[in-house]
């Protein structure tokens, strides 16, 4: 019984770093829902802030739909607390955040 | 640094003072010839080209922005070009310089021109919440005028007196249409009358949205300014159009046509055409 906690203890623990990991490490396209992003001509600081983090290789605003469509290096891992924080720096909101299977077109 | 319009304003009333009513006839078809804009499809639009925004980013917030203000009135006419340089700080407070060069063509006097009243001007954030695809935003600002133009000989080239104008502006920016207010009260020195200053704008674009932005927008705005003394209210209704070509680079063009004004005739204002361009380069 001892043993079977044990193993169920570490399986939980690996797993809740893995889903950590894939929450915090951005990778590959990443889709950022935008609120606030409502006019085109007070966008260039957002492109701005998000082209400053390491790892973000393409930017792709879309005003209407209220996205930022980013491509990452492959090489890099981009933490999804650091677009965030750039995107509060450009004066906007960020909601959700998704890593996407397409790259940017 | 739109309130800066009305500080002017201020400042030359005491050179060549008042006004000149329009024809309700141009005021009507004006408005007609927006409301049949409007009624096309639209999408998000630009900073208004008279009235502040509370939006400090993209070309509010990191460039330059210049305009010449060709100033008609029935007893003199002047040209106002100021350049205004606003620095974010950070994305809630901003801080800006303004300098005019100033032009001032009496009737029936020698022309005179050179630096006018430098002003500096801060923003701050009070408020904001933003939705999807839209933000509803509200700053308090705090202009300083110091009385740099020459005011020795006539035509004076600036109001010889302090100036401090406390103000807010708030605003509701959709993807689809803006709204703007932007309300101040200045206060000046060495016995000049205190001023109120209102504001309100919408505006609406022409061409779908993208970014980089290719943007042709149009705006109506309505101008006022009480002043505490016999002079009172005046008010302009301004329709304007503004292009964005690009990340970096506006133009815009505006009207101001005076519909309520208290100056006596003969010195009244027929017309104030403005027109400008805004270039990011921070």
């Amino acid at each position: 019984m001892k043993k079977i906690f044990f193993i169920l203890t570490i399986a939980i623990a690996t797993l809740t770093a893995q889903a950590q990991e894939a929450q915090e490490n951005l990778k590959g396209t990443v889709k950022v829902e935008v609120d606030g992003l409502s006019c085109p001509f007070c966008a260039y600081g957002l492109e701005k802030n998000l082209k400053e983090v390491d790892g973000v290789e393409n930017i792709k605003i879309d005003v209407e739909n209220a996205y930022v469509l980013l491509t990452i290096s492959k090489d890099k891992a981009v933490k999804e607390e650091t677009i965030r924080q750039n995107i509060k720096d450009a004066g906007f909101t960020p909601k959700k955040i998704v890593m996407m299977p397409d790259k940017i077109s | 640094m739109d309130n800066y319009f009305f500080c002017y304003h201020n400042n030359l009333y005491k050179l060549f003072d008042r006004l000149v009513m329009i024809k309700l006839k141009t005021i009507i078809q004006l408005l007609t010839l927006f409301s049949l804009l409007l009624s096309l499809k639209m999408t998000a639009q630009g900073p208004p080209i008279f009235t502040d925004t509370p939006i400090m980013l993209g070309l509010e917030g990191r460039g330059l922005r210049t305009f010449g203000n060709i100033i008609s009135r029935e007893n003199a006419n002047a040209y106002v070009q100021p350049i205004v340089v606003p620095y974010n700080i950070s994305n809630k407070w901003q801080v800006s310089l303004i300098a005019p060069f100033v032009s001032i063509s009496p009737g029936g006097a020698d022309s005179r021109s050179g630096l006018g009243d430098i002003e500096i001007s801060t923003k701050y954030q009070l408020y904001k919440k933003d939705g999807k695809g839209s933000t509803l935003r509200g700053l308090i600002r705090l202009d300083e005028t110091f009385p740099t133009g020459n005011s020795s000989r006539v035509p004076a080239l600036g109001s010889g007196a302090y100036q401090t104008t406390l103000s807010l502006v708030n605003g509701y920016v959709t993807t689809k249409y803006g709204i703007y207010s932007e309300f101040g009260y200045t206060i000046t020195s060495d016995g000049l009358p205190d001023n109120f200053t209102y504001n309100i704008a919408f505006g609406y674009p022409l061409l779908p949205q993208k970014y980089p932005p290719n943007q042709l927008n149009v705006f109506l705005e309505f101008n006022g300014n009480y002043v505490f003394d016999q002079v009172g209210n005046n008010l302009f209704v301004s329709p304007g159009i503004q292009y964005i070509a690009g990340r970096k680079l506006l133009f815009e063009s505006g009207i101001q046509i005076p519909v309520d004004d208290s100056a006596p005739v003969g010195q009244r204002t027929n017309y104030i055409l403005r027109i400008g361009t805004r270039i990011l380069i921070f």
